[in-house]
C-alpha cells in the first residue's frame, strides 16, 4: 500500500516510520510547507517524492492511505481532501477546533464508508487495554464514582506558536492532551449526558494550562478529571484512573493495573490482583516511541486491507470533541452543567 | 575492548519501567550530585569501572565531578548516549521540531559549544542537514567531551527512526562524525535489532556495538524473544544487554543465566540505585563471564 504523509512534525515522522516498516506499506511521498523539513528528507531519502502542495500530492500520488499531522485547525481541510477523493486516513487528534467543524466531514467520510481512525493511542498501551477487558467483564459489579488525572511537566512559560491561540488549537492542555483521558474514559464508560468544566490559565494567555471536568455517563456513573501541561515532576505524560464500584476497585496508569475485588468471579480472584507492564507486553512489529504507537498504526492498516472499520475513528473522535466542546462552555458558565 | 560490566544511568534521572511514580521518587534521591558519585565511587571500588551516561541536564554536574576526580576521570569508562530524547519530545509537544532547531542554532551557547561562527547565517545551514546533524551531535556530546569516552550511542528514538524511514545514511553520518571528530566507537540503542542488522547491510557498519533490551520475559523485546535470539545467533554485532531483569521482575539468578546462554552478550547493564545486594549480582555476572 503506498503512504502519503501530510505533515512532518514529531507525529508525522513516527507515523511515518512505522508504517514504512511493516511489509506492507511503502511511504512514497510527504508534503510539508516548511521548505528545511521537506529538502532534509529528500537530501536523507532520495527515492522519495516531497511536496509543498498537498492537494497535488493526492493527485499526483494517489495513495492508498494518507497520516495527517498537521497543526489542529488544518485537520479537517486536509482530510476532506482525502475523503473527496475516496481515500482512506489517520488524523492526529484533537480531530478539530471545535466539533461542529467536523460534521460534514464525517458526513462525507461515512458516506464513502472509508476506513478512518483519529490518533488517540492510549487505547493501545497495554494497561489501558487490560483495564477495558476488565470493566468489559463485569467482575467490578455495579460502577459508582472514579477520579482521573493527566499530567506532564511540559509548559511553565509562556509558550510560542499555533497551539497556543485558542482559534488554532481549539484550546490548551484540554483539547491537546486531556483528550486521551476523555477517550479513555468514553472507551471505559459509555456515553457521555453531561458535563461541567473548570479551566485556569496562568502560563498561557488565549488557552488553558489547568482544566478540571465533572463527568456524568449515561450509566449513572460520574467521576471527575484533573488535567495539566504545568505539573512538575512528570517527566512524561502520565495518566491515573481509579474507578470504586459495588465489588471493588480499579487503578490504571501507564504502569500498572491494580484490581481488588471483594468477592471472587470466574477466572478473578477475591482481594488483589496486580498487573504490570512485563506481566503483559507482547513484541511488536516495528517500535518507535512506544509499542502502543505500533500498535495503533498495524491496526490502522489491517482494517484498510480488509476493508473494515475502527473503534477509535472519525465518530469516536468527534463524540471525544462534543465533550470538550460542552466543558469549555461549561467553564464560560462558571461551572454551569451542560448536557450533550 | 568494551567493558564487561557496566553502571546504568536510568536511576539517577528519573526512568522507572515498572513504576513512573518510583522513577520519581528515585531521581529525587538522586538530586544531589554527591549520591550518584557515592555510587559510581562504589562501583569504582568494586572493578565496575564503566557507566552509560545520558546528555540529561543533570548529568553535565556529575561529568564535572569525574574530571575532578584523577582516577575517574582517567580510568573510568563513559558510554554516552545522545540525546536526551525525553526534553526533545517535549520541546516538541510545545513549539514543534522546527522551532527546536531554529532556537538551538539561535542559542549563543549552542553557537559556543560547537565552536561555529554563523557565517551566512541559519539560513545556509538548514540547507544542509547533514553538517546540522553533525553540528546537533557535537552540541549534545561538548559537556562530555572530556570524559574517557570508550563510545557514543545514538537513542533508540533516533536509530529507530532512521530504521522505520530506511535512511541507511543517517546511521552512517552519525558512525562516520563519532569515528572520526571522537575518535571513539560509534554505537547504536535500538527496539528493532532484528530489522536493524538488515539496514547495516547498505552502510559500511560492520559489527556494530548495540545496546537493547533482552531478558528471559522477553519484556521490551521486539519483535520477540525468538526473533531476537536469532538474530544475535546469525549476525555479527557485540551486545551490550540492557533491561535484563525485566524492571526488576527477574531475580539475577535466573536472568544471568538466560542471558548469558545467549551468543554475542558481550556486556551488561546494571542499574543500581544503592548498594545493596550490588556485591552479589557482579559477582553472579562474573561467574558467567569467566
Amino acid at each position: 500500500m503506498r503512504l502519503a504523509v501530510i505533515g512532518i512534525g514529531k507525529m508525522g515522522m513516527l507515523h511515518a516510520g512505522i508504517m514504512n516498516a511493516l511489509d506492507v506499506v511503502e511511504l512514497v511521498a510527504v508534503s510539508d510547507t516548511t521548505k528545511f523539513l521537506l529538502n532534509s528528507v529528500k537530501s536523507l531519502k532520495n527515492d522519495l517524492s516531497v511536496y509543498d502542495d498537498y492537494v497535488k500530492m493526492l493527485d499526483n500520488e494517489q495513495p492508498d492511505l494518507v497520516v495527517i499531522a498537521t497543526p489542529v485547525f488544518l485537520h479537517v481541510p486536509m482530510a476532506w481532501e482525502c475523503a473527496k477523493r475516496g481515500i482512506s486516513f489517520f488524523l492526529e487528534k484533537p480531530l478539530a477546533p471545535k466539533s461542529s467543524d467536523a460534521e460534514n466531514l464525517l458526513k462525507k467520510a461515512e458516506e464513502k464508508d472509508l476506513t478512518t481512525m483519529v490518533g488517540y493511542m492510549m487505547r493501545y498501551i497495554d494497561t489501558f487495554m487490560k483495564a477495558k477487558t476488565i470493566i468489559d467483564s463485569g467482575v467490578l459489579g455495579k460502577l459508582i464514582t472514579f477520579k482521573s488525572t493527566i499530567y506532564v511537566a511540559q509548559l511553565f512559560k509562556t509558550g510560542k506558536g499555533w497551539r497556543y491561540s485558542k482559534e488554532q488549537s481549539g484550546g490548551g492542555v484540554l483539547v491537546s492532551q486531556a483528550t486521551h483521558l476523555v477517550d479513555l474514559l468514553n472507551w471505559f464508560f459509555g456515553d457521555v449526558v453531561r458535563v461541567s468544566g473548570h479551566i485556569k490559565s496562568h502560563y498561557s494567555q488565549d488557552v488553558e494550562d489547568f482544566a478540571h471536568v465533572y463527568f456524568e455517563f449515561k450509566s449513572g456513573l460520574t467521576g471527575w478529571m484533573d488535567s495539566s501541561w504545568s505539573i512538575r515532576h512528570h517527566r512524561l505524560l502520565q495518566v491515573n484512573i481509579e474507578i470504586h464500584a459495588e465489588n471493588g476497585d480499579l487503578f490504571v496508569c501507564d504502569d500498572y493495573v491494580k484490581l481488588y475485588l471483594e468477592n471472587g468471579v470466574n477466572d478473578y480472584q477475591v482481594g488483589w490482583t496486580n498487573f504490570f507492564n512485563p506481566d503483559l507486553f507482547k513484541g511488536v512489529e516495528m517500535d518507535i516511541g512506544g509499542p502502543h504507537f505500533s500498535r495503533q498504526d498495524i491496526a490502522f492498516v489491517n482494517a484498510i486491507k480488509k476493508g473494515s472499520k475502527l473503534e477509535s475513528d472519525l465518530r469516536n473522535a468527534y463524540q471525544v470533541q462534543r465533550v470538550v466542546d460542552a466543558a469549555y462552555l461549561s467553564s464560560e458558565k462558571h461551572g454551569e452543567p451542560i448536557s450533550l | 575492548m568494551i567493558d564487561r560490566i557496566l553502571l546504568g544511568h536510568n536511576q539517577f534521572f528519573g526512568v522507572n519501567h515498572l513504576d513512573a511514580k518510583v522513577g520519581s521518587q528515585k531521581e529525587a534521591q538522586f538530586s544531589e550530585t554527591k549520591k550518584i558519585m557515592d555510587i559510581i565511587n562504589f562501583c569504582y571500588d568494586q572493578d565496575v569501572k564503566a557507566m552509560m551516561m545520558s546528555t540529561h541536564e543533570r548529568a553535565v554536574p556529575v561529568a564535572d565531578e569525574i574530571q575532578k576526580s584523577a582516577k575517574l576521570k582517567n580510568e573510568l569508562g563513559i558510554y554516552l548516549l545522545v540525546p536526551y530524547i525525553a526534553k526533545y519530545v517535549k520541546q516538541a509537544n510545545e513549539k514543534g521540531i522546527v522551532n527546536i532547531v531554529r532556537d538551538s542554532l539561535k542559542d549563543t551557547s549552542f553557537q559556543d559549544k560547537v565552536g561555529m561562527f554563523m557565517r551566512g547565517g541559519i539560513g545556509l545551514l538548514t540547507k544542509d542537514i547533514r553538517k546540522m546533524i553533525t553540528l546537533l551531535i557535537d552540541f549534545e556530546v561538548a559537556p562530555f567531551v572530556k570524559l574517557n569516552l570508550k563510545a557514543i550511542f545514538l537513542h533508540d528514538a533516533l536509530t529507530d527512526l532512521a530504521l522505520g524511514w530506511g535512511m541507511a545514511d543517517v546511521l552512517q553520518l552519525f558512525a562516520d562524525h563519532v569515528e572520526k571528530k571522537y575518535k571513539t566507537t560509534p554505537a547504536f540503542c535500538t527496539k528493532n535489532l532484528p530489522k536493524l542488522m538488515k539496514l547495516f547491510e547498505k552502510t559500511t557498519i560492520k559489527n556494530p556495538l548495540i545496546m537493547a533490551s533482552i531478558n528471559k520475559l522477553g519484556y521490551q523485546v521486539n519483535p520477540s524473544r525468538e526473533a531476537f535470539e536469532e538474530c544475535l545467533r546469525t549476525n555479527e554485532l557485540q551486545l551490550l544487554a540492557m533491561s535484563t531483569l525485566a524492571a526488576g521482575y527477574l531475580k539475577p539468578i535466573e536472568a544471568y543465566e538466560y542471558l548469558f546462554s545467549l551468543p554475542r552478550v558481550d556486556s551488561v547493564v546494571v542499574g543500581l540505585s544503592s548498594t545493596n545486594h550490588a556485591v552479589e549480582t557482579f559477582s553472579e555476572i562474573r561467574r558467567h563471564l569467566n
